[in-house]
């Protein structure tokens, strides 16, 4: 955690001798007038998953460093905004007990910044019913891209998968995948049964090595994708058990047998020391949002929010840029509302749904959410490679090509944005 | 040995021979080979977590649940010495130093209070003490993926074709040889006939003036040696994630139930069967999502074989 917060610091200094405005500029907020909001809060909820094995607050650590920063500048019309945070803690009841305090207890007109395994599959319902607008941002179960109701900034599993995949089949010459995720329906299988669909569309093919989560060795999946007959290996895990799966490989000098690609969780300021010398310039990384070294206004103005408002220890990570983005648009969205609606929950859910063509170097294409069944905005992104001290970007922003997104393209041109 | 431990052995190779033959039907030897090697070396894991319980088990009653967490512990701490740049031999030492504080400062103040409650009483304890050094961990260290690699990690034989590092033939031998090492400490010296002594009959070891203090002291030490052992082999070769490596007690309890909490050979034997079948299941498309039962079935099958042809009644065991 220090080593990432050295590394944003050296990330913001690189901004500023790059001739960007970082520190030296205060950040940018809402109307950005410089006075604080006063009056009745309006209340806006989130909810994370941060217990032992997992920290998902990254989000809503920066969706509230904005929301402060937002406060201070004005608010939404002179109001500020109440952020209740709520824990889920990776228990199932408990993010049933969190959804039903922020939806049904309080008058709260949305989530933002929402980031958890568990609440998106245990929720989604409520949030239907309720008719109430999720503006998530650390999404990573199909429920998060497959329901009414919820929206995320980030990709999760499924588009970063096919972002790897279709860069190995382009770049490295990948005929056949070995996809190691995760043995649940909705995380892991979902989003290797895409990468090997994808690769099937093209004249490939593919396979999945299922990790059981309750399971400690990863070496058995390991060596079950080694034995399927891929030419390259998919390690579709958070960064722990892919660090786990590198060292395995590592360790049976598997590195020049394979492609090694990679969702979005390898995209970790702490990954390349970890993965140690072995893997520098062998392991290719799929970014979401923008790699740190793009550095675009955007960007800078997030790690100046996150300087000012936010505590040191919060990550400065993908997560971190996800929830600044969910509330810095929802903010934007806010503040284009007639303020006498801002109370009223079906307006500004509605107002949520009309959220079209936003958007920020962070992010490769536009922000929008329209009014359907599924939601994934955020289906472009970066390529980067594992070097010593960091990550080497091997191509700019790209659209997934797959047909996964076919009714996402649809619902893009029926909105104008194609 | 008798002619039943004859025959046991016989139907222990020939069942371990079919299982292993049939899951790896078809596949390249060098693949069984990988998930072979692969399996030992998660075995003598779990072998040497059933040792150390064991060990403790015998000598003071106690089944102790957090040595897992005292070899989290002590992995982390290893691995936060080395980010400060410490000698790395001075943080392995660390590693079972702390682990060996933790298990001593448990065995030394807290159990002695639990001495004359039942053994689920005190076994439940140790859970309790083991979720609390775990939450502790997890406060000092948020969750950050994170690597131990040991210098054994880059040294391998070539075995068949298949690469096996030296850390897990550290790893395999330590096992045995620990086995081997407590056994002959136990048979041969002072303190392991109190030992044993404690282990038969606590009250009657007291009145003829066997110092416990001292005796289940000696057995907690050996126990945070071992979890200090342990936790950094399972950081090296697992992971190093503090809930996995304090749960990897599980499967070590598994380990120690197919010695009955007395046979140390058996608990070896029993751990390292258990990684082996654990990996080959993931050669079976059927049977691989049942990887983490295969431990406590193996066990359940192990106690019921055991068990066979005696009865339980009001007088006792028949």
């Amino acid at each position: 955690m220090k080593l990432k917060t050295a590394l944003s610091a050296a990330i913001t200094l690189a901004g500023v001798t790059a001739g960007g405005q970082a520190l030296a500029a205060d950040p940018m907020c809402g109307a950005n007038t410089g006075e604080a909001a006063s009056g009745d809060p309006i209340l806006v909820g989130g909810i994370h998953g941060n217990a032992a094995p997992g920290d998902f607050s990254a989000a809503t650590d920066a969706a509230k460093a904005y929301f402060d920063c937002v406060n201070a500048n004005g608010g939404i019309n002179g109001r500020p905004i109440e952020y209740i945070i709520e824990n889920d803690q990776w228990n199932p009841e408990l993010a049933a007990q969190a959804a039903a305090k922020l939806v049904n207890d309080t008058d709260t007109v949305a989530l933002v910044a929402n980031g958890s395994f568990i609440e998106m599959a245990v929720n989604a319902g409520t949030y239907a019913e309720a008719d109430i607008m999720v503006m998530a941002s650390a999404c990573a179960i199909s429920e998060c891209f497959e329901s009414s109701n919820i929206v995320s900034t980030n990709q999760g599993p499924l588009p970063s998968n096919l972002g790897a995949v279709m860069y190995a089949r382009e770049e490295l010459g990948a005929e056949n995948i070995a996809c190691i995720g995760l043995n649940i329906p909705n995380n892991g299988i979902w989003s290797c049964e895409a990468a090997i669909n994808y690769m099937e569309e093209n004249g490939g093919t593919g396979s999945m090595a299922l990790i059981n989560p309750g399971a400690p060795d990863v070496n058995s999946a390991l060596l079950e994708a080694v034995s399927s007959g891929a030419d390259t290996i998919l390690i579709n895990q958070p960064a722990g058990l892919a660090l786990a799966i590198l060292k395995a490989a590592e360790e049976q000098d598997l590195r020049d047998a394979f492609n090694w690609i990679a969702p979005t969780p390898l995209y970790d300021l702490s990954i390349p020391d970890q993965v140690g010398e072995y893997w520098h310039g062998d392991v290719y990384v799929n970014a979401e949002l923008a790699p740190f070294q793009v550095n675009g206004p955007d960007a800078q103005n997030w790690i100046a929010v996150m300087d000012a408002y936010a505590r040191p220890e919060d990550p400065r990570d993908t997560f971190a840029q996800a929830g600044y983005l969910s509330a810095k648009f929802f903010t934007e969205m806010m503040l284009e509302m007639d303020p006498a609606d801002v109370d009223d929950r079906a307006k500004v859910a509605d107002a949520i749904r009309a959220i079209k063509g936003k958007t920020s170097d962070l992010m490769c294409g536009p922000y929008y959410v329209g009014d359907a069944d599924f939601h994934m905005p955020n289906h472009a992104g970066y390529m980067v490679k594992i070097i010593e001290g960091g990550y080497e970007i091997v191509r700019d922003c790209y659209e997934y090509d797959s047909s996964y997104f076919d009714p996402h393209l649809k619902l893009e041109a029926e909105m104008g944005l194609q | 040995m008798t002619r039943t431990q004859l025959w046991n052995w016989a139907l222990y190779i020939a069942l371990m021979a079919l299982i292993l033959g049939w899951l790896g039907w078809g596949k390249p030897f060098k693949i069984q080979g990988l998930f072979l090697a692969s399996g030992l070396a998660v075995g003598s894991l779990y072998a040497l977590g059933g040792i150390g319980m064991v060990v403790l088990f015998r000598a003071s009653g106690v089944l102790n649940f957090s040595s897992g967490a005292a070899g989290a512990a002590g992995a982390m701490t290893a691995w936060q010495l080395a980010e400060w740049g410490v000698w790395p031999p001075a943080t392995w030492l660390a590693c079972i130093l702390v682990a060996l504080a933790i298990t001593l400062a448990y065995g030394r103040f807290l159990a002695p209070r639990l001495a004359w409650r039942e053994p689920v009483v005190k076994a439940v304890a140790t859970l309790g003490f083991a979720l609390i050094i775990l939450g502790l961990v997890s406060f000092l260290w948020i969750d950050d993926p994170r690597s131990i690699t040991l210098p054994t990690d880059k040294m391998g034989i070539k075995f068949l074709g298949l690469r096996i590092t030296v850390t897990r033939l550290i790893v395999f031998f330590a096992s045995i040889g620990i086995v081997i090492g407590i056994w002959a400490f136990l048979a041969k010296t002072a303190i392991g006939l109190q030992m044993r002594s404690l282990a038969n009959d606590r009250d009657l070891s007291a009145l003829l003036g066997i110092p416990i203090l001292k005796v289940e002291t000696i057995a907690w030490g050996i126990s945070g040696v071992l979890a200090g052992f342990t936790g950094l082999m399972f950081a090296d070769l697992i992971r190093l994630e503090p809930t996995v490596i304090t749960f990897m007690v599980i499967p070590s309890i598994a380990a120690a139930i197919c010695g009955r909490l007395d046979n140390l050979a058996l608990v070896l034997i029993g751990g390292l069967s258990m990684g082996v079948i654990e990996n080959m299941l993931t050669l079976s498309n059927a049977l691989k999502g049942a990887r983490p039962i295969a431990p406590f079935v193996i066990a359940a099958v192990v106690l019921l074989y055991s068990q066979r042809g005696t009865r339980l009644t009001f007088g006792g065991r028949e």
